[in-house]
């Protein structure tokens, strides 16, 4: 009887054991540091797990050179792109053939092949627009997007529409019931690496303009700093997301000993505060605006339009597309210089280090 | 070998079960007569029960069973009464306290948070009707109190998490969440919100109690079981007539380090080794978010924060010209 | 010195696993033995080191000194001592001066007759020292993934490494670790105050024997696990923090590098629930 009961206790053991090993990976690990030794801010991605080079397309033909006729002069109905030559146009748009457009639809996605210049297909209305985001992007977000530039192909990777994207979600059906109410929590959602957090930060933070910050800028309490627990728990869960569309983890950006400390934090947290700001501005003025252009099945289940987070150009990848630029492809992306650049503010360049415990340096930043 | 390193029972006595003393000013009896448990008996006792059910025990138990109800009863409703989601995700389901729109009111909504007060009551009902208990059953055998008093302890840390610290904020929402992942989530963001506990003195103190304890456990425990072989685990009996086991235990620590303990006095260091742990961490919460805001700029202040050599990079927020 | 009114005829020769009666002697209330001479060597030498190290810092501030490993591009090999060779030589004489000290305790369970139990139960400490600082910056490939040498920053380490995984809590084995922590506290607690309550009775009575610390915990909680058993209890439960806490630590980075509520998904996609 005894012997039995050992026997199956050890059967049990062993094969627990075996299962909880088998959620593991014990392959080969790269690993970098990216801050003073011995204070774990390291990188460790299990060699299977790093996302493997994008493909990128070939281009369609060779890039003509400028000059020539104006598009504008040449087509009808063209409100963004009617100054670049017509050889560089009918190259972009040969490009977006083939980073969007189904393959079986080609131009006609967009265009009625009887009047190209018709906009009653609603696809022309969207990328219009989208094409005139990623001009905003190329020429306003230079401190998030640096000279690497955004392509179509950056988010569609030869899909009509980004694989990765957000819309509201659906709550309770009765928000005054606990039946079926999650609260936006206490779910094992993908958008924050399957924990607990709230998962339904990204309609406040990405959509709208909630604060994210939560740590005091001063040691005691003060009545303009009253920020809850709960609110801790968002920002935490739309930061797990960050790491999980780049790949990587929280120390990639942060060190830890203070997460809202700018001088302990890498070059790359101020990428992200623009980056950040970018996708509000994507979400809010580029995507929003199309309400009435998407049809219903271009829309998430409380009808507002699909949205992007960080994974939609990400992926997986601190840099998009491995950092490889594309814009060379298309010179006409980059966007018209604005007279006056709204974004000036990058990120100053590591100067001479400061000890920290320099405290009234500090304390005289706040 | 092994079996002289008494980590196990090799022969268990079976006879009449022990009754236990008869106990003074009590309104029961001790239910059942007890019974032997062959696998029990391989560690420690053979013997299970009798217990001594009472009015506070019971009544305790009734609390206890209420607030576990409304908690999993809550949980089952968030996953629409399904009973192979609840099992799937019970980790992760909870029982949140009301957001902070509602302040510290009492009165909040059921669905709201209002659940959440009424397990917390029943919750904390039944700690202190099991905590009178302790008392209560020590005085009946003639006992000392201590027992209750460490639980008191932790009582005063669970409820400093769910109460005490929320009036003091005057907001249910700096309470913790019933729940598994979910209490973990909020430990987390709880030192985040607050510039990291890490630098918090009391936690400092609260976690070297901890480690300290354990230590204890593990220097204590392991000495008793050396000195089995001399009747070491009779402990009241060495304290009140040392013999050679306590002898031998006391100059194996004063040869090792110097230094020992007695028989009774290891009883103190580990007394006040597992009470200060709740004691200094409730001490730690009390003052996170009242006192403190921010621990880590606390601790530059206070000149403990170690340094690193800095990046050079600026919030974005505070340049010239940056998007809202 | 002073002995202890019982001690003399304890202090006999013998027992010793090296050196027979070489070092077979007592300084103060110390024994020292061939491994007492290791420890003080190794330790000596380790602290030295620290100070040393310290005054080639920029601080003398207690909570602030910090000696770094070093940067993880160095690998497995040895390091400058002042990038973080100091470091490595100090983990070396802590190794030594710990594993020295076990086995000390070994020659002093031998002369007194007594089981091994703490000498092994303190293998478990150093076990997961050297998990720390040696098992798993080796299965990384660099000694740069140790713990640095500070009051407060090796705490930044264990925040640091801990947000590597995004959510440390969620980490099975740390979840273990810390349950067995707080029930070994909470154990430790009933068990001194009980033998306080029986040693101190309430007023006017007689000190109470065994059987009303078993009356006592079978009257609250229906068992009482023994005078025995409590201590093989509390060893189980200390041992086990210890242990599970050097499991948590090693599988972190070595069997699994993503965010640790990740690691949860083979249970939501188990077979079982369809």
């Amino acid at each position: 009887m005894s012997r039995i009961l050992v026997k199956a206790t050890i059967t049990a053991i062993s094969g627990l054991g075996i299962m909880l090993l088998g959620g593991c990976e014990p392959g080969h690990k790269q690993t970098s540091q990216n801050g003073y030794r011995g204070a774990g801010l390291n990188q460790i991605v299990d060699a299977r797990h790093v996302v493997p080079a994008a493909v990128i397309p070939p281009e369609a033909y060779a890039l003509p050179p400028d000059g020539g006729p104006l598009a504008g002069q040449s087509y009808q109905n063209l409100k963004v792109l009617g100054g670049i030559s017509k050889d560089r146009f009918d190259h972009l748009m040969a490009n977006i053939n083939q980073w969007v457009a189904p393959p079986a639809a080609g131009c006609t996605y967009c265009h009625n092949p009887a009047n190209m210049a018709s906009d009653e297909k609603y696809t022309k209305v969207v990328a219009r627009q989208m094409l005139l985001m990623t001009q905003t992007i190329n020429s306003q977000w230079s401190p998030h997007v640096k000279q690497t530039g955004v392509t179509c192909y950056t988010c569609h990777r030869g899909n009509a529409v980004p694989v990765n994207k957000w819309a509201n979600a659906v709550g309770a059906p009765n928000p005054d019931s606990i039946t079926g109410n999650r609260y936006g929590q206490n779910a094992p959602n993908a958008d924050v690496g399957y924990a607990s957090l709230p998962s339904n930060g990204f309609a406040e933070y990405l959509n709208g303009a909630k604060n994210i910050r939560l740590a005091a800028d001063t040691a005691l309490p003060s009545k303009d700093h009253v920020v809850s627990v709960k609110d801790a728990e968002k920002t935490y869960g739309l930061m797990v997301h960050l790491s999980t569309a780049l790949g990587v983890n929280c120390t990639y950006c942060h060190n830890t000993q203070s997460f809202r400390a700018w001088n302990l934090s890498r070059p790359q947290r101020a990428t992200a505060w623009y980056g950040i700001r970018m996708v509000r501005d994507i979400n809010q003025h580029h995507i929003g605006i199309l309400q009435s252009v998407f049809p219903d099945y271009r829309k998430g289940p409380l009808g507002d339009p699909y949205k992007v987070n960080c994974t939609t150009c990400h992926q997986g990848q601190a840099k998009p597309l491995g950092g490889v630029s594309m814009i060379a492809q298309a010179p006409a992306l980059k966007g018209p210089t604005p007279a006056a650049p709204t974004v000036v503010a990058v990120p100053a360049a590591p100067s001479a280090p400061l000890a920290l415990n320099d405290a009234p340096a500090l304390l005289a930043r706040k | 070998m092994a079996r002289y390193q008494n980590l196990f029972t090799q022969v268990q006595l079976r006879g009449p079960l022990e009754a236990g003393p008869p106990l003074r000013d009590s309104t029961f009896q001790r239910s059942g007569k007890g019974f032997y448990n062959y696998w029990l008996g391989k560690l420690g006792a053979a013997q299970v029960g009798p217990v001594y059910l009472g009015t506070l025990g019971m009544a305790s138990l009734l609390c206890a069973f209420l607030a576990f109800e409304i908690i999993g009863l809550n949980m089952a409703a968030s996953v629409n009464w399904n009973p192979v989601q609840f099992v799937r995700q019970l980790p992760w389901l909870a029982l949140e306290p009301p957001g902070p729109e509602w302040g510290f009111t009492p009165f909040v909504p059921l669905a709201k948070g209002g659940w959440w007060i009424i397990a917390g009551f029943f919750m904390t009902s039944s700690l202190l009707l099991w905590w009178l208990r302790t008392y209560r059953r020590a005085r009946a055998l003639g006992m000392g109190t201590h027992v209750a008093w460490a639980f008191a302890a932790g009582i005063f840390l669970i409820i400093t998490l769910g109460f005490i610290r929320p009036m003091l904020m005057g907001s249910w929402a700096e309470a913790v969440p019933f729940g598994i992942f979910p209490h973990l989530d909020w430990t987390a963001a709880f030192s985040i919100r607050y510039g990291n506990l890490f630098y918090n003195p009391f936690h400092c103190l609260s976690i070297v109690f901890l480690y300290g304890s354990t230590l204890l456990f593990a220097m204590h425990g392991a000495t008793i079981l050396a000195v089995g072989r001399y009747g070491g685990e009779r402990e009241i009996e060495q304290i009140t007539d040392r013999g050679t086991a306590s002898e031998r235990a006391a100059l194996f620590w004063r040869w090792t380090m110097g230094f020992n303990a007695t028989m009774e006095s290891i009883h103190r260091w580990a007394w006040w080794f597992a009470v200060l742990t709740p004691l200094t961490g409730g001490i730690g919460i009390l003052l996170t978010g009242t006192v403190v805001d921010n621990w880590y700029l606390w601790a530059v202040t206070h000149h403990y924060a170690p340094g690193y050599p800095g990046t050079g990079v600026i919030d974005p927020a505070t340049l010239p010209g940056a998007p809202k | 010195m002073a002995l202890l009114s019982f001690e003399r005829k304890y202090r006999v020769r013998g027992g010793t696993l090296i050196g027979g009666d070489l070092f077979d002697f007592w300084v103060g209330p110390f024994y020292v033995g061939f491994f007492g001479v290791t420890t003080a060597i190794s330790a000596l030498l380790g602290t030295l080191l620290i100070f040393y190290a310290a005054s080639l810092g920029p601080t003398w501030n207690p909570w602030l000194i910090s000696i770094a490993p070093p940067d993880i591009s160095y690998g497995l090999r040895l390091a400058p001592l002042r990038d973080g060779g100091f470091w490595q030589i100090i983990t070396i004489m802590a190794i030594i001066a710990f594993v020295s000290w076990a086995l000390r305790e070994v020659e002093i369970c031998r002369k007194l007759g007594i089981g091994y139990h703490v000498p092994f139960a303190y293998g478990f400490a150093i076990f997961a020292y050297v998990s720390l600082e040696v098992i798993r910056p080796f299965l990384l490939g660099a000694w740069g993934f140790g713990f640095p040498y500070g009051i407060f920053s090796h705490l930044d380490w264990v925040s640091n490494t801990g947000y590597q995984y995004l959510h440390f809590h969620y980490n099975p084995a740390h979840m273990i670790a810390v349950s067995f922590f707080f029930v070994t506290g909470g154990a430790l607690a009933f068990h001194g105050a009980l033998v306080l309550s029986s040693v101190n009775p309430a007023p006017g009575e007689a000190v109470k024997s065994p059987e009303y610390e078993d009356a006592f915990f079978r009257d609250t909680i229906g068992y009482s696990v023994g005078t025995l058993g409590i201590h093989r209890l509390g060893l189980f439960l200390a041992l086990s923090a210890g242990f599970w806490s050097a499991i948590c630590i090693i599988i972190s980075g070595p069997l699994w590098t993503r965010g640790w509520p990740e690691w949860w998904t083979w249970w939501l996609n188990l077979p079982i629930w369809s």
